[in-house]
């Protein structure tokens, strides 16, 4: 080989390794996309629109189909694309096309006739203030029950040293009647009153819902409140009276021998009160 | 035969690719918790419906208020409304895709999709039964729902909490519109 052709070879390598080089900096050799678009009878849309957008760029180019139905998306880079079309009276479709570098692509769409759509909350009247609720709402909710769990549960727990206050009754009156016995019955009294009233806290300062009218067996719960809730005040008021005059070594006279009716009255309807929202009536 | 074949497509295919929608006339929806000292059943007719029909398929929407069943208390109704959630999300929302061809059947197995409580279950083959009166369409049958369906923590009466099924009994009469 002569020098003159080793210069030339040489020449030849070097312009070929310059291309490869510099190949990204060249302009990327684009794809035209094109199709037919039909209805499902086969008839050709004209008119329809053709949008490409390109999922990893976001970049789109819109076309019209022309009479025969044929649309072209010339100078499109390669890439995955998501081609949707739209036209009147026809639901609208999408399909996802993937371009090679240089390569034409086709992409022929059939639509179907656009129907009704699938009914909605709107549709069936619910108004925005019907069909949304809300945090706050539910807080109150949730605030209420928390409360009136706890009326429950110190309901429940009160029934007892209710029901030993009335037991030890015996030994506060009458003629075995002790100074121990008052004591007892008394104090047991005073325990039934505190935890009362506070069971009696959780219910009257539980939130109110608006708009739900009491009705069922809450309401006889509630009618029953009215009067062992007098009772719990009159009660202990009374057998302060009776727990006085007894101490002097008095007979119970006066308001105060209504105590062992108030308490009786109290007791029962306390009870009723339980039974109510426990037993189905 | 040919004129014959013509006019059938003329008269048939507009029939058989007509777009129908149903509305649903009256309800009663009831569901029913068992606790181990009652049986309550709150039962609402507050529900709403559509139907649409569109290339032989048909889409369904049924919503109801959660607030408005009534089981008779309204202190149990409240504290239902609480641990369903129902402050939040206040409509129990149905959705169902039929076959239009269903309209025809005695008995309709559908596969629902159910919203309650912000959270969603479906229940496959749900059978229903299915009696057509003139213009209205009958439809009854239970859903077996469960309150774990929902995440939602069993409500207690008397620290007793009541059961995990709270199976929904559904009568509705539609209508075409």
């Amino acid at each position: 080989m002569s020098f003159r052709s080793k210069i030339v070879e040489l020449s030849r390598h070097v312009l070929l390794l310059t291309l490869i080089g510099t190949a990204p900096l060249w302009p990327q050799a684009t794809s035209t996309l094109s199709g037919a678009i039909t209805n499902t009878s086969g008839v050709a849309v004209a008119n329809a629109k053709v949008l490409a957008r390109n999922t990893a760029t976001g970049q789109t180019m819109e076309v019209q189909t022309n009479a025969a139905g044929v649309y072209s998306v010339p100078n499109l880079p390669p890439g995955d694309y998501q081609v949707s079309v739209s036209a009147e009276g026809l639901s609208p479709k999408a399909s996802n096309v993937t371009l090679a570098g240089g390569l034409p692509q086709t992409l022929n769409l059939s639509l179907e006739a656009a129907g009704p759509e699938a009914p909605s909350l709107k549709d069936l009247g619910f108004t925005p203030e019907q069909s949304q609720g809300s945090a706050a709402n539910q807080a109150l909710l949730d605030r209420r029950s928390h409360m009136l769990r706890i009326h429950q549960r110190l309901g429940l727990i009160t029934a007892a040293p209710l029901l030993a206050t009335v037991i030890t009754s015996n030994g506060a009156a009458g003629r075995r009647s002790t100074a121990s016995g008052r004591d007892l019955h008394a104090t047991l009294g005073s325990v039934t009153a505190g935890l009362y009233f506070t069971t009696a806290y959780f219910s009257i300062f539980a939130p109110k819902v608006p708009g739900t009218p009491t009705r069922g067996p809450i309401k006889l719960h509630k009618v029953l409140a009215w009067i062992h809730g007098p009772g719990m005040i009159l009660t202990p008021a009374l057998g302060a009276m009776a727990f006085e005059q007894r101490s002097n070594g008095q007979k119970v006279h006066g308001i105060a021998s209504a105590h062992g009716v108030v308490a009786a009255t109290t007791a029962i309807a306390y009870g009723l009160a339980i039974a109510s929202v426990s037993i189905k009536f | 035969m040919k004129t014959f074949g013509v006019t059938i497509l003329l008269l048939g295919a507009p029939w058989m690719l007509a777009d129908s929608q149903w509305v649903l006339e009256k309800s009663t929806l009831s569901y029913h918790i068992s606790h181990p000292l009652h049986q309550v059943d709150g039962v609402s007719h507050a529900a709403r419906g559509k139907g649409v029909c569109h290339g032989g398929q048909c889409d369904f929407l049924i919503a109801v208020p959660v607030k408005s069943f009534d089981s008779g208390d309204s202190n149990r109704d409240l504290h239902m409304l609480q641990v369903t959630r129902g402050g939040e999300f206040p409509l129990v929302t149905v959705k169902l895709r039929l076959a239009e061809d269903a309209a025809s059947s005695p008995t309709i197995h559908a596969d629902l999709e159910i919203q309650f409580g912000g959270q969603t279950a479906h229940y496959n083959q749900v059978p229903f039964q299915h009696v057509t009166q003139g213009n209205e369409n009958k439809i009854t049958g239970t859903i077996p729902a469960t309150l774990s369906d929902f995440k939602i923590d069993p409500p207690s009466l008397l620290t007793m909490p009541v059961k995990n099924d709270i199976p929904v009994r559904v009568e509705m009469t539609w209508r075409p519109m």
